[in-house]
């Protein structure tokens, strides 16, 4: 008796440990979303918030306008940036990623070649204002690096006040123009002029909004 | 007992990734913005504008009154070329209503000049160039063809001979 007991404790054992390393590993697998849980993306919590990105003047290019062969750098200031407007939940937070063309192409066409003559390199800079308003002396300018920048903020700043009250979940007539703010994203950069072949140049920066 | 306790829990932990994930895709949003620059040429060069052939008005025959040349067909339109950077926008203008004077007396006419342009050689194709229509491009050679018209009016006008000038204006943009 005394064996067979010791035998089924040991059988016993021997599945919870099975079953503990199982939840471990369960645990290890979607450390991700344990991680995301340490701090409260309320965003998360339903998918009725919606988000925008519109141009404050729509079709309008962030354009270094003529320049003539080697003039060399071209600047467009914070303060003539293309505006780009972001709508949203003002107390969520946003994740803000903007990726530039390193490159300004002629006639589109993409394969730049070794000498440069038909590409412009491009430096993008971007900022953000979230005070409620576009606002150019109230931007914080964002880390860019190699065209590439990426920044999360709250879509209306909270000063230096502690972070507000869970968020208004959405509810059968919620209307969420009562909590939604607009932050402004500025885009603007340089290019370097070289001895590139005259004609007209372009190139894209794509910018993806979302909540954290 | 413990394959239904593991099914569970990997049900639970796939369900997690997957509502994570469509919460995600409903509220992001996706703007692409536009960069452009025009280059022109190191040897940027002043405008030019050579007359070929002035408008005559000798051979124009009034009808009521007066006399009327289409800067697109008329054989008597004047004809300029301007030279400037290849493929570079500018920008034209000109006094449409310029007073002529009489050499020997005190008569004045007015004419109302029409012109035309063409990136090709060619009067026939070219196109009127009104007020909206005034930014315009070189060709790939840095020519732009203008041709020169107008409507005078005579029926008031003493006999004699009258001259006056036009004035037309290229800028870059």
């Amino acid at each position: 008796m005394i064996f067979r007991s010791s035998h089924n404790f040991f059988i016993r054992s021997a599945l919870w440990s099975l079953r503990a390393l199982f939840i471990l590993s369960v645990i290890s697998l979607s450390t991700t979303t344990l991680l995301n849980a340490q701090e409260i993306d309320f965003g998360d919590f339903s998918s009725k918030y919606t988000v925008s990105i519109t141009e404050l003047i729509p079709a309008e290019d962030l354009s270094f306008g003529m320049v003539i062969q080697n003039e060399g750098l071209k600047t467009v200031d914070l303060l003539d940036a293309k505006v780009l407007m972001i709508e949203g939940v003002k107390y969520l937070d946003v994740i803000v990623d903007i990726t530039a063309d390193p490159y300004l192409y002629l006639n589109n066409d993409v394969s730049c070649n070794g000498s440069n003559s038909n590409c412009i390199p491009f430096t993008l800079q971007a900022a953000y204002a979230n005070r409620g308003n576009n606002n150019t002396n109230q931007a914080v300018l964002m880390q860019v690096a190699s065209n590439v920048a990426s920044a999360q903020f709250p879509i209306l700043a909270r000063g230096n006040r502690p972070p507000g009250p869970p968020p208004t979940p959405v509810y059968e007539g919620y209307n969420p123009a009562l909590f939604n703010e607009t932050a402004y994203l500025y885009l603007y950069g340089s290019i370097n002029v070289g001895n590139q072949n005259a004609g007209s140049y372009s190139g894209q920066i794509q910018v993806t909004v979302t909540y954290d | 007992m413990h394959s239904i306790f593991m099914k569970r829990t990997l049900l639970i932990a796939l369900f997690l990734v997957l509502g994570n994930y469509y919460v995600k895709g409903q509220s992001s949003a996706q703007e692409s913005v536009n960069v452009s620059a025009t280059v022109l040429g190191s040897t940027q060069s002043a405008i030019e504008i050579i007359t070929v052939n002035t408008l005559q008005l000798g051979n124009a025959r009034p009808v009521n009154g007066q006399i009327n040349i289409n800067p697109v067909s008329d054989l008597n339109a004047g004809y300029m070329i301007a030279v400037g950077n290849p493929e570079a926008e500018f920008r034209l203008n000109y006094l449409p209503d310029r007073i002529l004077n009489q050499i020997n007396g005190n008569g004045s006419l007015t004419f109302t000049y029409r012109i035309s342009g063409n990136d090709e050689e060619e009067q026939a194709t070219s196109e009127p160039l009104d007020l909206e229509n005034r930014n315009l491009r070189f060709n790939e050679e840095g020519r732009f063809y203008i041709w020169i018209g107008g409507i005078i009016d005579l029926s008031n006008a003493p006999p004699g001979n009258y001259e006056g000038d036009f004035t037309i204006e290229i800028d870059y943009i």
